[in-house]
């Protein structure tokens, strides 16, 4: 079996609110302490759906939309920049799980 | 809606349910919140529900054409892998076929909605038909504190008030901290990433795959190669006609050893045991999701406070000793004597601390805190160096050559495990282990 891209394989989650334009980011990054401070910068690979990459400048940047609400960044984040809560269930993203 | 609740149940997963299921059972007015569309869509596991408690909330549960679990195991395996090699220690018994089943695989999304169902069907039975609820679409932003007791929770502009509070919301615990039952920042010491792929298959040929006959299932553990260094471990379960094939990574390990879980997942599935089972299957979900490993020192401070109680992974109740990942069972039996517990005060017409602190002793005296009290030793050894790699990388070295036929003079086998213990390790480091292992088990 051929490895999945995890763009292919993000593509299986079911998210909410997908047909709304404008949603309510349940998870809210300071990426100025990620770009400051932040010794190791580890969510850009501990993430499971890539929210949080590098650009060629080594500077992080944070979007909400293909979260799967694990948990992982609210852990792995010790230097404060990771505020986390659940999305809304109405104007939130987060998934709906047809297996679980 | 105004009127004053038994209890509120925060989280519609195995906890909130059992502990739902038990209230409903007892004639309790409660309310059970669940902040995704229906029970179980926001929930994930490995996973398997292991014992029996099942059979307390649904009794003959396997009698149901299709209920909400997947498949019964009667067929264990735990793998240990090196790049090249699995060796694998193989239990099946026809003893597993009785009922009540020893564990059922689970998708969650699935069987936490059949048992909310079940909820529903006992809260039409009570005397409290009109008055209980199972409300989904709600994310609780608050439990409400009067004078440290909890009354009620907060959703957006609305109140909801009740005598007690049974917090069941999962290992992402917000509200357990909101309370001060748990430290506002949990680190990432002791807490797991759980990835998993379900992949589909024609049913007849995964039953064959698997040697399944009717509903019978597998579960497979794996430690070593699998995760790539990282603290962890693998699992393969089967359910009707997919398998949930995944890892769990120490979330601090990766961050140390810079690794993705994404990617250990694809070195996972590159390894010949797995690409062997899994050529011919489709991905159809991929998910994740954080766990606790079972270290104590990761567990809120208390079980209980006045008005509340901690049930399931909120109260990081889940252990991976090395015998299997047990988190759904802690979650049922606490969820159970939490709701046990919160009938007893109403009986008292006490929900304060002097009340709610039996749930901690029956808690203890249960086999959940035994277990998880009686093998932090075990927790400790699984985690360490020698255990994950070591000794992987040792036996399947043994098991190459034991097995290997060269048509020249075959050394004897205490040479060849010499040699292996030689190449991976120490007879000093596996006399430790061994001594600490007699200790710990």
């Amino acid at each position: 079996m051929k490895n999945l891209k995890l763009t292919e394989r993000l593509g299986l989650v079911s998210y909410r609110n997908q047909s709304k334009s404008e949603i309510k980011p349940h998870i809210v990054v300071d990426t100025d302490i990620c770009n400051s401070t932040c010794p190791h910068k580890c969510t850009t690979w501990v993430c499971p759906a890539n929210c949080y990459t590098m650009d060629e400048n080594d500077q992080v940047h944070f979007q909400v939309e293909d979260c799967i609400e694990c948990g992982t960044c609210m852990y792995a984040c010790d230097q404060g920049a990771v505020d986390w809560n659940f999305p809304d269930p109405e104007v939130g993203r987060g998934v709906t799980w047809n297996f679980g | 809606m105004d009127e004053k609740f038994d209890c509120i149940v925060i989280g519609g997963g195995v906890a909130g349910l059992a502990a739902a299921m038990t209230l409903a059972r007892n004639n309790m007015k409660f309310l059970l919140i669940e902040r995704g569309e229906f029970a179980g869509s926001k929930n994930v596991s490995g996973g398997v529900l292991w014992g029996s408690d099942l059979a307390k909330l649904v009794p003959n549960y396997w009698e149901e054409e299709d209920g909400g679990w997947e498949r019964f195991i009667n067929h264990r395996r735990l793998t240990l892998m090196d790049e090249q090699s699995a060796f694998t220690l193989d239990f099946k018994s026809s003893h597993f076929n009785e009922t009540p089943y020893n564990g059922v695989v689970v998708l969650r999304s699935k069987f936490d909605n059949w048992l909310s169902g079940k909820v529903q069907e006992a809260i039409d039975a009570s005397d409290y038909a009109m008055d209980s609820f199972i409300a989904t679409n709600i994310k609780v932003d608050e439990v409400l504190m009067e004078n440290d007791k909890a009354v009620g929770i907060k959703t957006g502009e609305d109140e909801f008030h009740a005598d007690s509070v049974i917090i069941a919301e999962g290992v992402n615990n917000l509200l357990t901290r909101q309370v001060g039952l748990q430290d506002d920042y949990v680190p990432a010491d002791h807490m797991l990433t759980g990835i998993k792929e379900i992949i589909r298959f024609d049913q007849e040929v995964l039953e064959q795959k698997f040697q399944l006959n009717g509903l019978s299932g597998m579960s497979n553990e794996f430690v070593g190669w699998a995760t790539d260094g990282i603290e962890g471990g693998g699992f393969l379960y089967t359910n009707r006609d997919t398998i949930s094939l995944g890892l769990v990574l120490g979330i601090k390990d990766m961050r140390e050893k810079k690794k993705s879980p994404h990617d250990v997942l694809n070195h996972f599935k590159t390894h010949p045991a797995i690409a062997d089972i899994i050529k011919d299957g489709e991905v159809v979900e991929y998910s994740a999701h954080v766990v606790s490993s079972g270290d104590k020192r990761a567990m809120p401070k208390e079980l209980y406070k006045d008005g509340i109680l901690l049930a399931g992974e909120s109260a990081n109740l889940l252990m991976n000793a090395g015998k299997a990942i047990q988190g759904m069972d802690y979650a049922m039996r606490s969820g159970i004597l939490a709701a046990e517990t919160i009938v007893q005060a109403k009986d008292k017409g006490d929900f304060s601390s002097a009340t709610l602190k039996e749930y901690r002793k029956v808690m203890d005296e249960s086999y959940v805190m035994k277990d998880i009290n009686g093998f932090q030793d075990a927790v400790h050894l699984l985690h360490t160096e020698t255990m994950q790699q070591k000794v992987p990388n040792l036996i399947c070295d043994f098991g190459r050559q034991f097995f290997s036929i060269k048509n020249e003079p075959t050394p004897k086998s205490k040479d060849m495990l010499k040699g292996a213990v030689k190449r991976h390790a120490s007879y000093w480091e596996l006399a430790k282990l061994g001594f600490k292992a007699g200790k710990s088990l």
